[in-house]
């Protein structure tokens, strides 16, 4: 099943054009990365999913329904659930007052201590800091924040935006390997990165963005062993 | 003919003789006094504090939002028969009377708050104006209400209206505290510690909250953005409305279109005193500029150096301390 489909997606900034005419579709169960470099319209991209931004032409729809005039903080309650850029921790609250943010839009109360658990044990450091600040964390710890906050509400579709920007190589993995671990227990997960490498080897499908327009598609091994995408993303010439 | 102030002007050598007698002597009176006023302005200073927080905008016509509230107050007294001296009434009907003209007030300054908010600010977020032009329409509305009311009510103060006798209640360090004193802190130091319960715990507060801190991500949570800025103006104008009450109840004759200027700049200094943005820091500069302006007119032994003290405090403050004494962000203070 189609869980997102953009179709000739167009987003301007003013009167600069960030987003070409993109199409793209996410199907249920997969992980789905978009990978260029800074300005390539990745972030534009999640913020447009999101709601954040508004497209000028084209339709987003999500599990068939069309939500591009939808409001954001109603997507989140349909199933659209994002981890921003630059991990949007609020610094004055809690590592516990964060994760419950995350259930703002929930109906169902009762379901949450059953996710905080999950989360909890996809990231134990975070259980062994509920108090602390959301602000005093490390960059590698507020991502688990992040990521485990967009968890809580429990989406049908995970949106990461560079879980890897700032992290120490072996956080970048340690991330990764709970994104695959999301996604194998049945989260869709949509996941915009710089870090091709990592993106690609985890993803089923790619797409390659380059000022605005996807320039590349393929499963994550085909667009890993392209040539021209080796030399520009991979650092192998 | 020299006016009678400028013959009574004090000579060079003695305007800034400092008068540590009087204030040992009037110590306790003036520290209840300004406790009594420091309550009202953390009540307005709150108004301030957390419109600042979730828009970043200073909200000067909040002083009009306040004395829209005064008035409230005057037509509902005036409706009920009051006048210039007190009527001679029991307890309950003081009280039924007092919450009426609370009703009033806080109805007309939440009303004004919201009205403000939907004409003036929302339609310049829906065009991503830059904050500049937020702060020229914050001070063209206070203006616009101002005119509007002196078209209203013309130029000349309203008639003093007292509400009851004040009756001393008890004696504490040889100084008579009386029942508006009494009444004005209890209720002022309830609405305040309501108020910052349902900031910290209720979910419209988490929803405050994260607003002020990162507006976009609080929209990803979920978060009404619009709902959660017309609530917090709401809140604001609910709080200058009980303090729109309590002024009235200390300062009868000071209905008029421009009064709440300074009250509303003594507010607004309150809250950057003790952190804009921080709803304990409205409480504690409310108290503190109260206490500061009452200690300085007696120890200058003139009522006209009250503002100054105050103000000259404030600045030597954010010199040492430019966030304010608690720090500027919303439920950052861990205090």
């Amino acid at each position: 099943m189609t869980l997102l489909e953009l179709d000739d997606v167009s987003v301007y900034y003013g009167r600069i054009q960030a987003i070409h005419n993109m199409s793209f579709t996410v199907e249920e169960g997969e992980i789905v990365s978009l990978i260029g470099a800074n300005g390539a319209g990745k972030t534009t991209t999640m913020k447009t999913i999101s709601g954040l931004l508004n497209p000028t032409t084209g339709t987003i729809k999500f599990m068939g329904e069309d939500i591009t005039k939808m409001k954001a903080h109603i997507r989140v309650v349909q199933g659209i659930s994002q981890a921003p850029e630059g991990r949007g921790i609020f610094p004055a609250m809690t590592v516990l007052e964060n994760l419950d943010m995350g259930t703002f839009g929930r109906k169902d109360r009762s379901g949450v201590g059953e996710d905080l658990e999950r989360v909890f044990d996809l990231f134990p450091r975070l259980k062994e800091r509920v108090k602390q600040y959301g602000g005093t964390m490390s960059g590698g710890e507020q991502q688990m924040l992040a990521i485990g906050r967009a968890l809580m509400s429990r989406p049908k579709l995970l949106l990461l935006d560079e879980p890897s920007m700032g992290l120490a190589p072996q956080f970048i993995r340690q991330i990764f390997k709970i994104i695959t671990e999301i996604n194998s227990q049945g989260t869709t997960v949509l996941l915009v990165e710089q870090n091709a490498n990592q993106a690609l080897a985890r993803a089923h499908r790619g797409f390659v963005l380059e000022t605005g327009e996807i320039t590349h598609s393929g499963t994550g091994k085909e667009l890993l062993a392209n040539p021209a995408i080796k030399e520009a993303y991979l650092g192998v010439g | 003919m020299i006016p009678t102030i400028l013959m009574a002007a004090p000579v060079a050598n003695d305007w800034i003789t400092l008068d540590f007698v009087s204030l040992g002597q009037n110590f306790w009176s003036a520290t209840f006094d300004g406790l009594t006023f420091g309550s009202i302005y953390a009540l307005v200073a709150l108004g301030y504090t957390l419109v600042y927080g979730v828009l970043n905008l200073i909200n000067f016509a909040h002083s009009e939002v306040f004395i829209m509230g005064c008035y409230a107050v005057f037509f509902t007294l005036s409706f009920l028969g009051f006048g210039p001296s007190a009527p001679n009434l029991g307890i309950g009907q003081i009280v039924v009377n007092l919450l009426l003209a609370l009703l009033a007030a806080i109805v007309a300054s939440a009303l004004t708050a919201f009205l403000l908010e939907r004409l003036a600010y929302k339609p310049l977020r829906k065009r991503n104006a830059p904050r500049l032009v937020f702060l020229i329409t914050a001070i063209g509305a206070s203006f616009t209400i101002q005119y509007l009311i002196f078209l209203w009510r013309g130029p000349v103060p309203e008639q003093a209206l007292t509400m009851f006798q004040t009756k001393p209640i008890f004696e504490v360090f040889g100084t008579i505290i009386y029942s508006d004193q009494i009444l004005i802190v209890t209720a002022a130091v309830i609405m305040m510690v309501v108020t910052e319960r349902f900031i910290s715990k209720s979910r419209t507060g988490r929803g405050i909250r994260a607003v002020a801190q990162d507006p976009d991500t609080a929209t990803l949570m979920g978060v009404n953005k619009e709902k959660i800025i017309i609530t917090t103006f709401v809140i604001g104008g609910i709080l200058a409305g009980a303090a729109a009450l309590f002024y009235v109840m200390k300062i009868p004759s000071g209905v008029v279109y421009n009064g709440g200027f300074i009250l509303g700049i003594k507010a607004f200094a309150a809250a950057v005193l003790g952190g804009i943005g921080n709803v304990r820091g409205a409480l504690l500069g409310g108290l503190l500029l109260g206490l500061i302006g009452n200690y300085g007119q007696i120890l200058l032994g003139n009522s006209q150096w009250t503002d100054v003290v105050a103000f000259l405090v404030l600045v030597l403050v954010l010199l040492f301390r430019p966030e304010g004494i608690l720090g500027t962000s919303l439920g950052r203070s861990k205090a």
